[in-house]
């Protein structure tokens, strides 16, 4: 083999190796976001309360992943993607509020987020007795309508905290500030819904 | 206290869960298009360039300032070649320009050519 081809060859190789990596990573990618994504639209749906919105707000951050961390570590996904979710929804509630004034500046009333029921259409595919499915429909309606209305902050934290399943450090780092505030955030958002909620709570876990 | 919020958090966890595995397919199917586009999104080139645009638009604002304050009186005349250029580079077009660098050479060699016959 001449030296030409030598080079060839070890360019070659290098090029597979490079592509070879490059399709690892999509294929890791993939997977992290068929993992991740259903759980952060219903994260999204119950901070926005409207599907389709929520459903742009999940491609955004999908999209800002790839093209921006793609390259980082698997571990650091989780909360990156969440951060960039949260930015977006925080993002979607500013220009809520600047439609909404818009709109009662033209004499139009804003809808009522309240009558959203993001389950409803939704078909029982574990068989249960309507009663049942009606019930448990309810408690979810009642908690999501509760966790909406919980300040921002606190909102975010219990969400990644019990709904995502991040630890600590994960949630502060999604939510761009200290374990501290994090734990504080977590700690009355838990304090207010259990409040809140107090009427449909089983006899078991009332003192 | 501490059980009775693990109780609580346990519950909404499995309710949340519930909604997560009854999203319809119409959603799912959203989902999946939403995944395969990020995808798309790592093949595609860097745009890193895209990040010093608003920078080069500073610069190019401050030129102007300190060609202004030097030679006020003159500032109703024509611009300067030099602003001109600049101008059309910061230009949306200038970068399929630029990319058509080869083609604008060879268009004026075409042109001088036309005037010296």
């Amino acid at each position: 083999m001449d030296v030409g081809s030598a080079v060839f060859a070890v360019s070659c190789n290098g090029t597979a190796a490079t592509g070879t990596r490059e399709l690892q990573k999509e294929q890791q990618l993939n997977r992290f976001l068929a993992d991740v994504e259903r759980r952060a639209l219903r994260i999204a749906e119950i901070g926005v309360r409207d599907r389709d919105e929520a459903l742009d707000l999940v491609q955004d951050a999908m999209i800002k992943l790839a093209r921006h961390y793609s390259a980082r570590s698997e571990e650091e996904w989780t909360p990156l993607f969440y951060r960039i979710l949260q930015n977006g929804v925080r993002d979607w509630h500013r220009k809520q509020v600047v439609r909404n004034r818009v709109m009662s500046f033209f004499g139009r009333r804003a809808s009522d987020d309240n009558d959203y029921d993001a389950v409803a259409a939704a078909p029982d595919l574990a068989g249960r007795a309507p009663d049942e499915e009606l019930q448990n429909r309810e408690a979810m309606q009642v908690l999501e309508i509760a966790v909406h209305n919980l300040p921002a902050r606190q909102r975010e934290a219990f969400m990644l905290r019990t709904f995502e399943g991040l630890d600590v450090k994960g949630t502060a780092t999604a939510m761009g500030c200290s374990q501290g505030s994090v734990k504080t955030h977590y700690s009355r958002a838990v304090h207010a819904l259990r409040e809140q909620l107090e009427e449909h709570r089983p006899d078991d876990e009332k003192h | 206290m501490k059980n009775t919020n693990e109780a609580f958090n346990k519950r909404a966890k499995a309710s949340f869960d519930e909604t997560v595995e009854k999203l319809d397919a119409a959603t799912l199917s959203r989902l999946n298009r939403a995944r395969h586009a990020a995808l798309a999104e790592m093949q595609q080139p860097s745009r890193q360039w895209s990040r010093w645009l608003p920078a080069t638009g500073v610069a190019a604002a401050a030129l102007v300032a300190v060609m202004v304050m030097q030679n006020p009186a003159g500032f109703d005349e024509p611009l300067p070649a030099a602003v001109a250029d600049l101008e059309i580079l910061l230009g949306e077009d200038s970068l399929e320009m630029l990319e058509d660098l080869e083609f604008y050479s060879w268009l004026d060699v075409v042109e001088q050519e036309n005037d010296v016959g």
